[in-house]
């Protein structure tokens, strides 16, 4: 599903070089984890992925379901199913949740010449939805995540998900700032999304999250590279060493 | 010795008094010639003059400007229907053209009409009161509006006016308010015209609130692209009144808009909160005066304007509080989008404090869009035209919403959303 070729990554601002050579293939219905130290590109990689603007790519190929992902803007990528469930969810004062999530659902659907949903069909699905991540219906009244708390915001993340169905989901640290009750939440959610058609990357620090979102495969990312792969063992081996014993032998 | 030679008159100038001379109105001729003289004697002002330093009247005005003539029953009904009604059930006052058409509509309890076009509040020329001379010289109907004391006025009263069609022409409109005490309702102000036609559209309202009365007041401009339009709202609030003024700017090539409050009374609630769009080659202009004569007053002042294109913004906002006006609460803020390269906007305050127990704020801000937040929405699939537009609308949709009036709320925002898909 996902073909990432020698991809060489800089900051546009500063020309700064983030990510040095990274490959990586994802497979239709794998879960692959990506973990690494501070710095390692990890954050870089995942908005490269979704498309946001101040990275450029000066090397390498990045191939989704055969197509070529670079090519596309930020919200074209999203209707061909690329998700990012982000680690920090902006505040947008003045858009109204419903309103956002409807605008997003429709303009996929739109973009892949499907029916858009009518109001009833629509409140109906978040009303389900948003049931299973236990995330209260008066709270999709507020502006987009305005007054959050850290573990509502990434559980709206997930509904987010759940609701627009993509086929590559990208969850940046989403373990970041939930407590353990959040992170079952977030994780069954995720878990519930695990589907042989769909693809999910699981970036983070820590092996917790790894317990319940149970990978495929691991992956070690450090100075922009991969570094090293395995399977989920990979994350045990890193919590038990630390990362410089892997690195160091890897490189 | 200095010799006093007469003003060359700018071609602006000229348009002017042949305009006039050609009119050949009946009523007011003492009046329309003062104002006339005055204009004559000073000019239109230039950019030197403060209170006009953004915006230029002397290159709006070309030869060939005529005062438009009545036009047919039939034209002035179709010019309606293009331009839907604000508020479904108001009671709407009809000018064509500057041209009063009393089509018979059914009044509220409480209030009255009366058809003879009323003389200005303030009869004395002030020179400097451009926008107000030009109507004075003009106006070719309008209307006053009592509300008796006490009266809850149930429907909206509209002060309605539509250019219909002829180029280059002058429609000029003036009205008086008067709201008796203690009395409630809510009137609206519209102008409205077709896009590619220039025309200059003037109007003077006079409003009178008298003590302890309630009045919601909403001015929309959604005159032609092509369209100048000048217009002052003069208020007088009485002892305890209330008023919340709403202002929608989207109309004209070249708009001002002059809103001036004197707070006559103690326990004077103002609101004012407006939203100005500009965008096309576009120049739009809120200038507003706000004077404090009495203790205890409130006032609070809230634009956010919208900039695209090559279109250019103002905001002036005076605030002026008497040495008697002590505890006066005045705040004022501005806060503008820019979202093109070419697009400008001149926001400027003016305190004027001579009272020492009072609280006075403002402040501006100018940003372009969040690029976070475009970046967020765009990421789950909104187009990026889609993604700006929705974070305007929430821009502006804050001082919108504040009407309560959920229908007209939904309206205005349907007039925003349209000028958004030709400009954002």
């Amino acid at each position: 599903m996902l073909e990432i070729k020698n991809l060489h990554v800089r900051i546009e601002e500063d020309g700064t070089e983030i990510i040095r050579g990274l490959n990586l293939s994802v497979a239709a219905g794998e879960v692959a984890a990506i973990m690494g130290p501070n710095g390692s590109g990890k954050s870089t990689l995942s908005y490269v992925l979704s498309g946001k603007e101040d990275y450029e790519v000066t090397e390498g190929s990045i191939t989704y379901n055969g197509e070529d992902l670079l090519e596309m803007d930020v919200s074209e990528r999203a209707a061909a199913g690329v998700f990012l469930a982000f680690q920090y969810p902006v505040e947008i004062p003045g858009v109204p949740t419903m309103t956002f999530l409807k605008e997003a659902m429709n303009s996929q659907r739109k973009e892949r010449g499907e029916d858009e949903l009518t109001t009833p069909e629509f409140i109906k699905l978040v009303r389900a939805r948003a049931a299973d991540l236990k995330i209260p219906f008066d709270m999709l009244k507020r502006p987009v995540n305005v007054g959050f708390s850290g573990g509502e915001k990434k559980r709206a993340e997930i509904l987010q998900m759940s609701l627009l169905e993509p086929k590559l989901c990208i969850l940046d640290e989403t373990d970041s700032g939930l407590d353990i009750d959040a992170l079952k939440i977030v994780s069954d959610g995720v878990n519930h999304l695990r589907d042989p058609n769909r693809a999910v990357i699981v970036i983070t620090h820590y092996q917790r999250l790894l317990d319940h979102i149970v990978p495929d495969t691991v992956h070690v990312l450090s100075k922009g590279q991969i570094v090293k792969s395995g399977d989920k063992s990979l994350a045990l081996e890193l919590e038990a060493k630390g990362y410089a014993d892997i690195i160091e032998a890897a490189a | 010795m200095t010799a006093h030679t007469p003003r060359i008159l700018t071609e602006g100038e000229t348009a002017l008094v042949s305009a006039l001379a050609e009119a050949g109105f009946s009523d007011h001729g003492d009046l329309r010639q003062k104002a006339i003289e005055a204009l004559e004697a000073n000019g239109l002002p230039t950019r030197r003059v403060e209170a006009f330093h953004y915006t230029d009247l002397r290159s709006m005005l070309k030869p060939g400007l005529k005062v438009a003539q009545r036009p047919s029953e039939d034209a002035a009904k179709t010019i309606g229907a293009e331009f839907p009604r604000l508020v479904s059930d108001a009671a709407v006052l009809h000018f064509r053209d500057g041209h009063f058409f009393d089509w018979g509509e059914e009044l509220p309890e409480g209030v009255s009409v009366d058809a003879n076009m009323p003389k200005p509040a303030n009869e004395s020329v002030d020179p400097s009161n451009t926008t107000g001379l030009i109507n004075s010289a003009f106006a070719q109907s309008g209307v006053t509006v009592d509300i008796a004391e006490n009266a809850e006025v149930s429907r909206t009263v509209g002060l309605a006016y539509a250019h219909t069609g002829v180029a280059d022409t002058i429609a000029a409109t003036r009205f008086a308010v008067n709201v008796g005490k203690n009395a409630s309702c809510r009137l609206i102000e519209r102008g409205v015209g077709r896009d590619g036609l220039r025309y200059l559209s003037s109007s003077v309202i006079d409003l009178d609130i008298g003590a302890g009365a309630d009045v919601d007041f909403i001015i929309s401009n959604e005159e032609g692209d092509a369209a100048q339009r000048l217009a002052q709202l003069n208020v007088q609030l009485g002892k305890d009144a209330k008023l919340n003024l709403f202002v929608l700017n989207l109309g004209g090539k070249l708009a001002r808009q002059e809103i001036n409050f004197d707070m006559n009374g103690e326990g004077i609630e103002l609101k004012i909160a407006g939203v100005t769009l500009v965008g096309g080659d576009a120049h739009i202009d809120v200038t507003s005066r706000i004077t404090h004569h009495a203790p205890h007053t409130n006032a609070t002042e809230t634009f956010r304007n919208v900039a695209t294109g090559r279109g250019s913004g103002v905001f002036q906002g005076q605030i002026n509080v008497r040495q008697a006006a002590q505890l006066t609460d005045a705040r004022m803020a501005c806060n503008t989008l820019l979202l093109s390269d070419d697009c400008d906007f001149s926001a400027k305050p003016e305190l004027e404090i001579f009272a020492d127990d009072v609280q006075c704020a403002h402040g501006a801000t100018v940003a372009d869009l969040e690029e976070s937040y475009l970046f967020y929405l765009m990421a789950r699939g909104i187009p990026e035209v889609q993604a700006r537009r929705m974070l305007v609308r929430a821009f502006v949709a804050e001082v919108v919403e504040e009407l309560e009036d959920e229908a007209l709320v939904e309206t205005l925002e349907g007039r925003i959303d349209a000028w958004m898909e030709r400009h954002v």
